[in-house]
């Protein structure tokens, strides 16, 4: 409800001025200043898309392609070397993903028990890891000799529970009205009931919000590798773009295509699955932000 | 961020058994949590022990007492990583919020609605990146040679000589300003989201009430939009300061060997001196600079804690 309100303050607000404001040289000032400020954000993606698919190796200042073709990508695609950690990641993503999200909303909606005896403690003990960590170290020892390092199991589960992602979901729960639950236990259904039933339906808004936020982490992670998969059977494409770019394992150019073609090609593939849905989900990434921020 | 709802509470009826067997379902439910939490977060403040002790894993542990911490105290590495850490983190974190600011304040002045949308949708773009991308992208078009944009460009403008380029990310007194140029670059336009929000928060009537009194559009930035904002700068600021001690991955993607001593933070120090020093591990060592470096986070957030609870009556834990 509380959204609604905002979003229609917000098209007020926005609908407003346009009656009464004339444009003035400070609006034509502004919007240049604008389109040269996202010609400079873009500028440097533009020229790894340019680069990704251009045959020629001397580049430099040129923005448009002088000898176009798609070897790049071809070879990212056919070579075992790349297309293995690619899959790598696509899968450790949405086992990732999954996972985060039944860790974060179990999590908030035990914390959202007024009543539940111990619920306090439980909280603390989440927030307590937000203040203080054992490190670095002692972490990878301890995945170490769990048995996890060099095995995807480390990677998915490790980054799984996301305190800060659970306290989100936790403060949007506490914005469902209390009285829906009682009612339904009142009706007879149970506490997972009530989770399958209402709360997660009530919830997709916030589920699509920091699901995104785990696939953009997990998708995106490079730390966790570095530190437990040194065994590049099991690099995920972030690892493996980075060992391209270091130089140290440039897979060998075929069809024409240039080392740098196919060093670009990989930064694009890197970036295109995030690049498709963002335009779609980018409110929902907004609202990932908000509930954080601005609650209350 | 976390409001304790303490006043809020419902004083039960039920004796507290009748409580702990009305919700067993739920703590079966939390059980995974626990697991992780005791795992993953646990586990390891157990292994902090291991800064008390000679360890490289092999043989078992010898205790040595605060050995590890007077090395650590007289390694000039270890200073300069702390040093750079808080240095490089608090510079960047009033850059991006200072541009966050400024570019909100403009994107709120935009009356044409649709290129307002278009543009947020660009800037946001960079913040999906990761840092490795991110370092790809900038290490090529940053490349010291007429391949690299930025010296490509230079050339043609005459500010570089060909055969003569600027190693942006290898030289001593460039690295650290290419840095902050490149978080300015991928974190500014998500850092406005947050400045956005508050300000389709202001009741627009404010504004229609200062211009019949003639106030312009200046007048109503500086003593209507900014006033507003106030509140959520100070608060972004707390926020992100408690997290100066996380700096890791964006250094660790950007740094090379020329630059260390300028760019060399506390994890990326541990992370080389355990997995990149060419010896055997001495995980001893290396946890103690990691407990070092927990304190000091932890110090911080407690303290930062404090401060938003004087300014705005909640605190951030």
């Amino acid at each position: 409800m509380k959204s609604k309100k905002a979003n229609m303050e917000m098209e007020q607000q926005i609908i407003y001025p346009k009656k009464k404001r004339k444009i003035k040289v400070f609006d034509v000032i502004l919007i240049l200043f604008f389109i040269l400020f996202s010609f400079l954000i873009l500028i440097p993606l533009w020229k790894v898309l340019v680069d990704s698919f251009d045959l020629h190796t001397a580049y430099g200042m040129k923005l448009v392609p002088k000898n176009f073709g798609i070897e790049g990508y071809r070879n990212v695609f056919t070579n075992p070397t790349l297309y293995r950690p690619l899959i790598i990641s696509v899968v450790t993503t949405i086992a990732g993903t999954l996972l985060g999200l039944t860790l974060s909303t179990l999590g908030a909606y035990v914390l959202i028990q007024r009543e539940m005896p111990g619920r306090s403690f439980f909280g603390n003990m989440l927030l307590f890891t937000m203040i203080f960590q054992g490190g670095m170290i002692p972490t990878y020892l301890v995945i170490n000799s769990l048995g996890l390092t060099n095995t995807l199991w480390s990677v998915i589960l490790m980054p799984g529970l996301n305190v800060y992602n659970l306290v989100l979901m936790r403060n949007f729960f506490e914005g469902i009205p209390h009285s829906l639950f009682e009612s339904a236990e009142i009706d007879g259904c149970s506490p997972m009931g009530i989770f399958f039933k209402i709360v997660l339906p009530l919830s997709k808004a916030a589920l699509a919000a920091i699901g995104l936020m785990f696939a953009v982490s997990y998708w995106n992670d490079y730390t966790n590798y570095k530190l437990y998969i040194t065994d590049s059977l099991w690099y995920n494409f972030q690892m493996k773009l980075r060992s391209i770019i270091m130089g140290s394992d440039l897979p060998i150019p075929n069809g024409g295509a240039t080392e740098n073609t196919i060093k670009n090609a990989a930064i694009m593939v890197a970036i295109l699955p995030f690049m498709f849905i963002y335009p779609f989900c980018q409110k929902y990434f907004v609202k990932g932000v908000n509930i954080g921020a601005v609650k209350e | 961020m976390f409001r304790q709802k303490k006043d809020k509470v419902p004083v039960s009826t039920r004796s507290l058994g009748k409580r702990i067997y009305y919700y067993r379902g739920f703590y079966l439910m939390f059980l995974p949590v626990l697991i992780f939490a005791l795992i993953f977060y646990y586990a390891p403040m157990l292994g902090i022990r291991l800064s008390f002790y000679d360890y490289k894993g092999i043989k078992d542990p010898v205790f040595t007492g605060l050995k590890n911490f007077e090395k650590m105290f007289s390694m000039k590495g270890f200073w300069a990583a702390f040093k750079n850490t808080l240095e490089i983190s608090i510079i960047k974190l009033l850059i991006n919020t200072g541009a966050a600011v400024v570019i909100s304040l403009l994107l709120n002045e935009l009356i044409f609605l649709r290129f307002k949308k278009i543009a947020q949708t660009i800037i946001y773009l960079p913040h999906f990146m990761s840092w490795v991308v991110t370092a790809s992208v900038f290490t090529l078009i940053l490349s010291p040679t007429q391949e690299g944009l930025v010296n490509a460009f230079l050339t043609t403008l005459g500010f570089v000589e060909k055969g003569n380029e600027i190693y942006f990310l290898g030289l001593r007194n460039l690295w650290r300003p290419a840095y902050y140029v490149i978080n300015i670059w991928k974190e500014t336009g998500w850092g406005t989201i947050i400045f956005m929000a508050t300000l389709s928060g202001i009741n627009p009537e404010l504004y229609e009430a200062a211009s019949i009194d003639g106030a312009d559009r200046w007048q109503r930035m500086k003593f209507i939009t900014i006033p507003a904002l106030m509140n959520t700068i100070i608060t972004v600021l707390i926020l992100n300061l408690a997290k100066v001690m996380n700096l890791f991955e964006s250094v660790f993607v950007l740094q090379n060997h020329a630059v260390v001593r300028q760019s060399d933070v506390l994890a990326t120090y541990i992370y080389t001196q355990t997995f990149n020093s060419g010896a055997l591990p001495n995980y001893g060592y290396t946890t103690a600079v990691g407990l070092v470096r927990s304190l000091v986070g932890c110090a911080l957030v407690l303290i930062c804690n404090h401060i938003s609870k004087r300014i705005r009556g909640r605190g951030i834990v």
